[in-house]
């Protein structure tokens, strides 16, 4: 059906996700593959580019949910960057920006993490 | 006149023509029903015939009694004839039998000739005929009959085997020769010298019989065991017939008697034994010539044996590991080599399914080495001989040829089946045909197996489906509680794969209404079973805690126990009070509630994110109450996300505008139009694109009645 393509990328110590297309209950076991990776790659600093995503459901936020914990628990976080409107307010609904930390560009996103490795 | 007197008379002719005709062709089915179906009682009422005519007139010099006895002769042989053919039809698919049966008979005429000659070639001719001698010379007679008849019905059986052209036509024939032989005796008891009639039909028939002789074809289907059988019998046989002919044709005593008997029968009597003489002769050197054949025909025998063994297998059998098992014992045992193996391919690898005559591990070692080192994907049988077993490094050296045949099914290879030999002679054409075809089959029987997996799976999740439409359908209330100054509509429609979602009312006290509408992450039966505990949640939760801020804090903490990490819960919760219209809900990540006043749209969003996205002090610091007091004609619609992200053929979604457009321009419709009409709206939105969400739909509106 609709198509959803996830990349993997290291940007010094943090791992950035690239997500694209759709991603639902169908592809949502591609990004989890993704994450269980970084989990026996022992990498736990995350930020996910949502700057080619275009559509959310339930289950693909389901994803960030099941790992935040575990990257959270290793001194890491998943960070959300370059989101547009409408993804963004499915998110902001349910509630995420309480909880998770939302960017509009991955460097800034990638910079937080490096901020707190300095100080 | 004429004419009115002529027609009844043509029509009487009509009839007599007609039943004429009838009458005549009624008698003949009905005689040959009557030579068939009655063949024993007729054979039998004329052999005692027979006797007693041969008792009362034990030497008949005149010619009338000849021509009688002969015609009694004749008779008997043929009804007898006729009884025994369709005896013996019924065990035609045994030839070997036939053969040797019809041999064992030409063995005690032998017999009988012989004792007879030794018997009595001393005593003169025509010794003492007393009473005794001509009754054991009748009943020796009756033997002779009927073992010819049995022999000759014999050859008419083989003769008849595995035709494939009607050939009834030259064996009639010859019948009829053999007839003419029989009743040209009776033309030299007029006159000595009309013997040439006798000679000519005589020379006619063997050369009919030499001609019939050839239909010899049933051989070819024997085994190569019945084949070597068949070469030692057939030479004794044409022997034995051989001599038997030769004694008969001598003057002695034996011809003497019976041509003093009938010389009818023993005409018949020489002929089946040249009969006998000949076939025998070609059966013996048409299976010599069959013999280097044996093999190879024996192996196709096996092969279409298997083919069809393994066809029915793959309509029966559902289970792929009991067909592949079935599939290299046929490779094994049809392509003559000591080991086969059948492997599959998936995403992981290969996976070994069966082995026959070789070691797991083995097998395992040979296919891995084969299909990594080489580069080739073995897309059509191969064929790996000794040198280049060495050349890729095989370390089991035991086998000198190797086959692979791909399973290959929409040109896509699920696996290979592996045919090995360690005797020097290589796998040859035929023996890479057979084991392309068992491949074939195997990669048949591989894709039906996926196929009745797939739909047994799929028949599973219907199965499953099935449950979550029912639970789903016995949580929604069945009674919606309005009243004059609340007035409620509420509509669910569920998704094919059925959604979260869940709906429901509670009767807190006489003026406090409580409601739900919570959606559940995630579809089919696991999202059934967490709506049920949902509603469990709220049906007890509502009825101790008044404040809906307290009651999602707690639900959130019981929901920790059973919710997954990655599936949360949305919800509003709300109490109406129904005597002077004050509204306190909260919202947990679910869409907002909209208020439309006097056509005005408002949304209602406090904070508050969903259930089960965070179990420590984040959940209870984000979630808000909100209170509203209510106005006349206020309408209040809660939906879950169904609606807004319906999406129509172009992926775009309904959105929010639109439904908050259709609300405020129908705001003064009562609620159940407006649904109707949302819902009309929506259905034509997405009219080409299926509904992946569950919907639903519930309007409040308040009627201020002072």
């Amino acid at each position: 059906m609709a198509d959803f393509n996830v990349n993997l990328r290291g940007v010094g110590p943090v791992s950035v996700i690239d997500v694209k297309g759709y991603l639902d209950a169908h592809t949502a076991p591609e990004l989890e593959n993704v994450f269980n990776k970084l989990l026996d790659d022992q990498q736990f600093k995350v930020v996910v580019n949502f700057n080619d995503l275009k559509y959310i459901s339930s289950a693909g936020l389901g994803v960030f949910m099941a790992y935040v914990e575990t990257m959270r628990e290793n001194l890491g976080d998943i960070k959300f960057s370059n989101m547009k409107e409408n993804v963004f307010n499915i998110f902001d609904l349910l509630g995420f920006p309480i909880l998770y930390e939302f960017y509009k560009d991955e460097n800034e996103a990638v910079g937080k993490f490096n901020d707190l490795d300095k100080s | 006149m004429v004419s009115a007197n002529l027609g009844p008379i043509l029509q009487i002719t009509n009839e007599f023509v007609t039943f004429n005709n009838i009458s005549r062709s009624m008698m003949r089915k009905k005689l040959l029903k009557i030579a068939q179906s009655r063949g024993l009682e007729n054979a039998i009422l004329f052999s005692i015939l027979l006797f007693l005519f041969n008792i009362i007139f034990p030497i008949h010099d005149s010619s009338i009694l000849s021509i009688i006895s002969e015609i009694l002769v004749f008779c008997t042989i043929y009804f007898l004839y006729h009884y025994v053919y369709n005896f013996l039809g019924m065990r035609a698919d045994s030839p070997l039998t036939l053969v040797l049966n019809a041999g064992i008979l030409a063995a005690l005429l032998f017999f009988i000739i012989s004792v007879t000659n030794s018997i009595f070639s001393s005593g003169n001719d025509k010794g003492g005929l007393n009473f005794f001698n001509s009754f054991f010379s009748i009943l020796v007679f009756f033997v002779f009959i009927g073992a010819i008849v049995y022999i000759f019905s014999s050859f008419r059986e083989l003769f008849f085997l595995r035709q494939k052209k009607d050939t009834r036509t030259y064996f009639n024939t010859m019948l009829v020769f053999f007839a003419f032989s029989f009743f040209s005796n009776i033309l030299i008891k007029f006159d000595s010298s009309l013997d040439y009639p006798r000679d000519a039909f005589y020379v006619v028939t063997i050369v009919l019989i030499c001609l019939n002789s050839l239909r010899v074809a049933w051989i070819a289907f024997l085994t190569k065991k019945q084949k070597y059988y068949l070469l030692g019998i057939s030479v004794i046989l044409s022997l034995l017939f051989g001599v038997t002919s030769a004694i008969s044709s001598n003057a002695n005593v034996m011809k003497q008697l019976l041509s003093s008997f009938s010389p009818g029968l023993q005409t018949i009597f020489s002929l089946v034994m040249i009969y006998g003489t000949i076939y025998y002769g070609i059966i013996f050197f048409t299976t010599l010539f069959h013999l280097p054949t044996a093999e190879a025909f024996d192996r196709k025998a096996d092969e279409v044996s298997s083919l069809m063994d393994l066809t029915n297998l793959i309509t029966q059998v559902f289970d792929f590991k009991e067909l592949a098992d079935t599939i290299t014992n046929i490779t094994t045992r049809v392509c003559n080599s000591e080991s086969a193996w059948l492997i599959t391919k998936n995403d992981e690898g290969i996976e070994l399914n069966s082995v026959n005559k070789i070691g797991y591990i083995a097998a395992d070692k040979i296919s891995h080495q084969l299909l990594d080192e080489e580069e080739n994907d073995f897309e059509s049988i191969v064929i790996i001989n000794t040198e280049q077993l060495v050349k890729l490094q095989i370390e089991d050296q035991t086998f000198r040829s190797i086959a692979i045949a791909p399973l290959k099914v929409h040109n896509k290879i699920d696996g290979y089946l592996f045919a090995a030999r360690r005797k020097e002679n290589q796998f040859d054409l035929d023996d890479k045909k057979a084991v392309k075809v068992f491949a074939d089959y195997a990669a048949v029987a591989l894709e039906n197996a996926k196929l009745i997996e797939e739909s047994i799976e799929k028949e599973r999740l219907e199965k499953e489906l099935d449950v979550a439409r029912d639970i789903q359908r016995k949580i929604l209330p069945r009674i919606i509680p309005g009243s004059d100054r609340l007035g409620i509509s509420a509509l669910f429609i569920p998704a094919f794969e059925v959604g979260g979602d869940y709906y429901d009312f509670f009767q807190l006290d006489r003026n406090h209404l409580g409601f739900v509408i919570a959606d559940v992450a995630g579809k089919g039966i696991s999202a059934a079973f967490i709506m049920s505990e949902v509603k469990g949640i709220f049906e007890s939760l509502s009825r101790i805690i008044t404040e809906p801020r307290d009651l999602f804090i707690k639900a959130n903490d019981i929901l920790k126990e059973s919710l997954e990490k990655k599936s949360f819960v949305t919800a509003i919760y709300g109490i109406i009070d129904k005597e002077n219209g004050l509204l306190k809900f909260s919202r947990a990540g679910h869409p907002w509630i909209i208020l439309c006043r006097e056509g005005k749209i408002s949304r209602l969003q406090p904070a508050g994110i969903g259930l089960g996205l965070d179990y420590s002090s984040g959940f209870a610091n984000s979630i808000k109450d909100m209170e509203i007091q209510l106005k006349n004609n206020d309408i209040i619609v809660c939906y879950s996300d169904g609606i807004p992200e319906a999406e129509n053929a172009a992926q775009e979604e309904f959105g929010y505008e639109r439904l908050e457009s259709l609300i405020s321009d129908n705001h003064d419709k009562d609620i159940d139009t407006i649904s109707k009409v949302i819902m009309k709206e929506l259905s034509l939105f997405s009219k080409d694109h299926s509904q992946h969400d569950d919907i639903t739909l519930v309007i409040f509106r308040w009627n201020q009645i002072n």
